[in-house]
């Protein structure tokens, strides 16, 4: 079966290449046979990478140490969830598993557009399998999933105890799937350009992936937040390492691409700068794989570095020079069809949102590869880290909320003054009283305060388009409330679905904000029996107990937890010892309520005398940071849900553009 | 005038350990690199020496990677600079696109604002049309 998973990577790679010739050929020919033949050999090379997979999960699954990659990410006491899970702990297997969704998702959209798009399709193929036979090629000739050890290893070196925790399990496949769903509307951009069809029906036939792809870079940064909160122990969910701001770039790109295509799709205008985004996006996504994979700088998730920077580097280069080649011939098809008429439309906010995100992105992208500038220029490494990040990205963050509540409810074209009086008036008055009340409560943390008005004032204005909105159905169509609203989302799902995730955006900031700003940290060394207070808490270490596995031992302290007098829980924080590893890892014991979550580190412990070092955080509102995640992912999902008149929208679209394309259409079919 | 707190030097300064964390996030209770740390910050700050001082100390005992964030001097200068500067040129060139365009275009006084929510008989026909026509 090794044999066979190695052959099938090889087989795969000479299959890309083949198909990215016979693909190429066959458009610029005008030869429907070649055309079809490339599309045949991508459906070939998902079937290699298919098989190439099961093969590892196999070696996985059976231990078979004889094989260099099992050998260094699993072992025989490792639990069947993290023995699946180890398929993307190490590179050779997380390059493998980027190819094996790529070409699954290739496979995908190949069969949706097998019928129509007739002039992108040939050239979608071919940037599909362009990418695909890099990563191949890395698989096959720079590390290689299936490589022998000279003498089979007794038994494995285990996963890092560190990705040994359920929220490994689903936060690197989300992230790849938002990281490789970039490729699919980028390859169709790739193939507007070359084929110059660059009307919106390439963004109108990518928009419901755009969504996915922007559906999993969200929810795999959360998971990823979610797992440093649980598992790293310091009581934070984020600290601008560089491999977490490689995965929150891609996220502004693509949230800005999302943005502006709605001003594409009304107003045919920002054509060019729209392709930017998407190619961005996609850069992107690269870099961050090369961040992780190169040890160019140094992170805490790079659990898997190597020598394939330079590979990542020229890729990069050969992507961005294609792009910007492309962009420049076709630069003439890209104008803009319409102007702007005013600053104060929602032409407007959307321009300003879209130079917010960009600016975001690239303030994260300069601070992360700053220290090598730095090294380059002056022959000093610095360290750029949370401060800066935080200085930098909050001020623009916090203006990028308030356009979150200006562009969905500002008119477009040019906004009336009563139009601006009409949305805005009450939003605004009760996200300043928000403010005043915060400030007269007593805290002085301005970021927060700040935070907080907007908040008020982009969900009053959501709240008011809802209610508006309702009450127009209601009072049109004799509908109940329930139903009014019910069939106001239903028939309108890009709009309030898109204010859903708006919503979720705000909890997200205030969840961010309260927590940071007044959060509660306690460090004590105590004995059995003794208490202390945390915030309103009051804890009591009563116990220490100890347990013990062939794969891990672990202390956990026995924690009781009371609040004016009244027992709230029982925490049990713990610290582990992986075996095989010979590391310890620190296990929090945690309470979360929608008010604030109690979390319990074990720091340090004396197993004779009992003594303990407890770390004690209380973060207020930090529940709300997940809870708006998963308000984002409902929201998204609504916006994804296809509706009657979106599929009327695109089928109109695709007539026009195959009716000039006949001769085109007969060379595919 | 108040003198630093310890978090606020804990939070300026990179632990050595290899976390990637300031000192005082840090999550290893036993770090050699933090705790030591921590301990000449407390002893730095019980001197009375003020952020700058206590900083440019580290800075010079263990180099400048010791600092969590850039400083505000020299080249380090630009990498607080170039994202605002960034975001304004581009703000700039946005503007000035614009206005290139509405120069190009019908005069901006020649189109009249969107009264979109402005509840006529006729506005109200026409949304009763087009909400049947989605129902159907």
């Amino acid at each position: 079966m090794i044999e066979l998973g190695s052959l099938a990577l090889q087989l795969a790679l000479l299959t890309a290449i083949y198909g990215i010739v016979v693909v190429l050929v066959g458009a610029a020919r005008q030869r429907s046979e070649m055309v079809r033949s490339g599309r045949h050999a991508a459906y070939a090379v998902h079937g290699l990478v298919v098989l190439a997979a099961v093969a590892l999960w196999r070696a996985l699954l059976t231990h078979d140490f004889s094989l260099e990659y099992v050998a260094s990410y699993a072992s025989s006491t490792l639990a069947l969830p993290y023995t699946i899970a180890a398929f993307w702990g190490g590179q050779a297997g997380s390059l493998l598993f980027w190819v094996l969704i790529l070409m699954t998702m290739s496979s995908i959209a190949h069969l949706q557009n097998r019928e129509r798009n007739a002039a992108l399709m040939p050239y979608v193929t071919a940037t599909l399998l362009v990418i695909a036979a890099f990563f191949l090629s890395l698989l096959v000739f720079i590390t290689d999933p299936f490589e022998r050890l000279p003498v089979p290893a007794i038994e494995g070196a285990d996963l890092n105890p560190l990705l040994q925790n359920y929220w490994m399990m689903i936060h690197p496949p989300s992230l790849y799937l938002g990281f490789v769903g970039c490729a699919i509307p980028f390859a169709f951009a790739m193939a507007a350009l070359a084929s110059g069809r660059l009307s919106d029906v390439w963004i109108r036939t990518t928009r419901r992936w755009t969504l996915f792809a922007w559906f999993f870079l969200t929810v795999g940064n959360v998971l990823g937040a979610r797992w440093a909160y649980e598992e790293l122990g310091w009581g934070g969910y984020w600290a601008w390492d560089p491999v977490e701001n490689a995965a929150i770039m891609p996220w502004f790109t693509c949230t800005a691409f999302l943005h502006s295509v709605m001003i594409q799709e009304k107003k045919n205008m920002l054509k060019m700068w729209n392709m930017v985004l998407v190619l961005l996006t996609f850069t992107l996504t690269i870099f961050g794989t090369f961040l992780t994979r190169s040890g160019i700088v140094s992170s805490v998730h790079s659990f898997t570095q190597s020598g394939l920077g330079p590979f990542f580097v020229g890729f990069l280069v050969m992507v961005i020079v294609t792009c910007i080649a492309l962009i420049a011939w076709r630069r003439p098809l890209l104008r803009s069809e319409n102007d702007i008429d005013s600053f104060l439309s929602r032409e407007g906010a959307f321009l300003f949102n879209n130079l917010l995100l960009v600016g975001l992105a690239f303030a994260t992208f300069w601070g992360t590869i700053f220290p090598v500038l730095s090294e380059a220029v002056r022959g000093i490494k610095i360290t750029v880290g949370p401060p800066f990040f935080n200085k930098v990205n909050a001020p623009l963050g916090l203006a990028l909320l308030f356009m979150t509540g200006v562009g969905p409810v500002i008119a477009w074209r040019r906004a009336s003054a009563r139009n601006l009086r009409r949305s805005f008036l009450w939003p605004l008055t009760l996200g300043f009283a928000t403010g005043v009340v915060i400030f007269a409560l007593g805290y002085r943390h301005y970021y927060a305060v700040v935070c907080f008005s907007l908040a008020t004032f982009v969900l009053t204005t959501i709240a008011m388009e809802f209610y508006r909105g309702t009450r127009a159905r209601q009072s049109l169509m004799h509908e109940s409330p329930a139903m009014a609203l019910a069939n106001l989302v239903g028939k309108n799902r890009r709009r309030y679905g898109g204010y859903v995730v708006h919503i979720g955006i705000v909890m997200i900031a205030v969840g961010m904000a309260a927590s940071s700003a007044f959060r509660v940290e306690v460090q004590e060394t105590i004995e059995r029996g003794q208490s202390f207070e945390a915030g309103p808490y009051t804890l009591t270490y009563t116990d220490l107990k100890n347990t013990d596995s062939p794969h891990v031992a672990s202390m956990l302290a026995e924690v009781q937890v009371t609040r004016n007098g009244r027992p709230v829980t029982t925490l049990y924080p713990e610290k582990r010892f992986y075996k095989r590893q010979q590391q310890p890892t620190t296990e929090v014991a945690l309470r979360s309520t929608l008010l604030d979550d109690l979390y319990v580190v074990l720091g340090n412990y004396d197993a004779e005398s009992g003594l303990v070092t407890l770390l004690v955080f209380v973060s207020p509102l930090v529940a709300w940071l997940w809870i708006g995640a998963l308000v984002m992912a409902l929201g998204t999902v609504i916006v994804m849900s296809p509706t009657a008149a979106e599929q009327r929208v695109l089928a109109a679209a695709l007539a026009v553009e195959e009716r000039g394309l006949e001769g085109a259409a007969r060379v595919v079919r | 005038m108040k003198g630093p707190s310890q978090t606020e030097i804990e939070e300026s300064l990179t632990c050595q350990c290899g976390c990637g964390l300031t000192v005082h996030s840090c999550n290893h209770l036993q770090c050699p690199s933090a705790i030591p740390l921590k301990g000449e910050i407390a002893e730095h700050l019980a001197a009375g020496q003020t952020r700058a001082e206590i900083l440019t100390g580290f800075s010079s005992t263990y180099g400048e990677k010791i600092l969590s964030a850039p400083t505000m001097t020299g080249f380090n200068v630009v990498a607080w600079v170039m994202p605002f500067l960034a975001v304004f040129v581009a703000t700039v060139a946005v503007v000035a696109f614009v206005v290139r365009w509405r120069t190009r275009a019908v005069p901006a006084s020649a189109t009249p604002p969107v009264e979109d929510d402005v509840p006529t008989a006729e506005r109200r026909a026409r949304l009763q049309a087009e909400l049947d026509r989605f129902d159907g």
